[in-house]
């Protein structure tokens, strides 16, 4: 297998730009944050049909031999496409190639939107900390449009599995439940009560289908130091189902940045859920909701579980997945004890 | 053995963090250098505590486990923790410790889900132990640095 360089990505992109020439891409270097996907930064530059010259950064986001979470890059893709020009800001994606013979792996070709923070530790201090609420405000009412979508008309229904709204939760702790039975590399008592109650006390059906982000969270997200955000990334997660699953995983206690009540580092919990339904006209009834609160610690379990495990099989030695196993995981048992009143 | 293995791995760590990650010509090297630096930092918390936090759980465990004697248990399981509760860790190698707490915590979670379901005041006393017990596990293992 070739490395990957900057003359196998401009011969793949002049495969993707007929009647370009002179495509030449630089300054390639992998960023830190993808922990499911490989993440590249280059610089494309090439003359178009008509002369001009034409200069881009471009993220590349390469499958990679294991990581965090299997997800399907097509549905990424597409839930990037179909929110672009919404209310929902999002990188330009450009290319989709789910074949390994260009750069070994699929990947995905996008837009780099720069000069914007995503670190969830740049919250804490200015100039970022002073607008904190502003960028709640500005998160939950973004994630109350992703919630208020129609995933018909953004034609995503074509993309995503369907699922009727009373079959959301079983679905989803299913899916998370077996792969807590295939990656758990040390026995989870916490998270095993925690899934024996959702089983027992299931939620009511979802007041509709909507697109769920899968990782709406801090840190997956591009912010300012005026309290906009620019971009939401990270849709490998991306499927149709109950919108409160959203709104619960960004309330999950690991968010909390700044150690302190203040969910996602930004707003306090019920300040979040009243912004959220007023972006989404949707109501958040609070025993659902403790319902998904309570399930994505089950699905950030299982998510740490898997990180652990493919770093204990060697198939990828990444410092983050230890991290997250060591660190993680413990505050994951703690959040789902504080919402079944056990800790 | 002098200098001790916590001052000796948290100064390397501390070197990583404050003079090689920084100084690192590519970026993605320099934050992987950087988080290898907080992976020591936290072996560090843990090199100290790490036999005794297992060493104390599963001696609560293995009492969890001598209090169910009298529920009138499934006669499958009721053997299984009654002969881990006779157990003891004479090996007191953090390995040997992690193996033994592995094996305690999976009947943990088979004693737990038969405790839960019944409505005796016996099974509810125990049921409330083993939560005070989960607790305090989430306790033994927590790092300082974690946001929760």
């Amino acid at each position: 297998m070739a490395d990957l360089t900057e003359d196998r990505i401009a011969g793949y992109i002049a495969t993707r730009l007929p009647g370009a020439t002179e495509v030449a891409v630089t300054a390639l270097g992998r960023i830190s944050g993808g922990a499911s996907r490989e993440t590249y930064r280059l610089k494309l530059r090439y003359r178009d049909a008509g002369g001009q010259t034409v200069e881009r950064p471009l993220i590349l986001r390469r499958d990679p031999p294991a990581s965090l979470i299997d997800t399907e890059r097509r549905i990424e893709f597409c839930a990037y496409k179909a929110f672009r020009g919404s209310a929902v800001p999002v990188p330009e994606m450009l290319w989709l190639e789910e074949d390994s013979d260009a750069l070994d792996y699929p990947f995905f070709i996008a837009e780099e939107l720069t000069g914007f923070e995503s670190a969830p530790g740049g919250l804490l201090v200015e100039p970022y900390l002073s607008q904190r609420e502003k960028l709640g405000l500005r998160k939950w009412t973004i994630l109350g449009e992703i919630s208020r979508a129609d995933p018909t008309s953004l034609g995503l229904t074509g993309v995503m599995e369907p699922v009727a709204p009373g079959g959301c939760w079983r679905r989803e702790l299913d899916y998370w439940e077996g792969v807590l039975d295939a990656d758990e590399v040390e026995p989870q008592p916490i998270i095993r009560a925690a899934i024996r109650w959702l089983r027992a006390n299931p939620p009511p059906p979802a007041q509709k289908i909507s697109v769920v982000h899968g990782d709406y969270r801090t840190g997956n997200f591009l912010y300012d130091g005026a309290g906009e955000i620019h971009g939401v990334l990270d849709w490998e997660m991306a499927h149709l189902g109950d919108p409160l699953e959203d709104l619960g995983w960004g309330l999950n206690r690991i968010w909390c940045w700044g150690r302190d009540d203040l969910r996602g580092a930004l707003l306090p919990r019920d300040d979040a859920i009243a912004i959220w339904e007023r972006a989404s006209g949707l109501a958040a009834n609070r025993g659902a909701l403790h319902w998904w609160e309570l399930f994505n610690c089950v699905k950030g379990q299982g998510i740490w579980v898997s990180g652990a495990k493919a770093w204990m099989d060697g198939a990828t030695r990444d410092p983050i997945l230890v991290i997250s196993a060591w660190r993680m995981m413990n505050s994951q048992d703690r959040a789902a004890l504080e919402l079944m009143g056990r800790l | 053995m002098k200098p001790d293995i916590e001052a000796v791995i948290g100064q390397v760590s501390q070197a990583m963090a404050q003079s090689f990650a920084p100084q690192a010509a590519n970026p993605y090297l320099g934050s992987q250098i950087f988080m290898s630096s907080m992976i020591l930092g936290m072996a560090v918390e843990e090199a100290d505590r790490a036999a005794h936090r297992r060493a104390e759980e599963n001696r609560a465990i293995r009492g969890l486990f001598q209090r169910s004697a009298g529920l009138g248990l499934d006669g499958e399981l009721a053997a299984r923790v009654a002969e881990l509760a006779a157990g003891e860790d004479s090996d007191l190698r953090v390995s040997a410790l992690e193996a033994g707490n592995s094996v305690l915590r999976a009947a943990l979670i088979d004693l737990h889900a038969a405790v839960e379901a019944r409505a005796d005041p016996a099974a509810r006393a125990l049921n409330a132990a083993i939560w005070a017990e989960l607790a305090l596990s989430t306790e033994r293992r927590r790092f300082a640095g974690a946001s929760f």
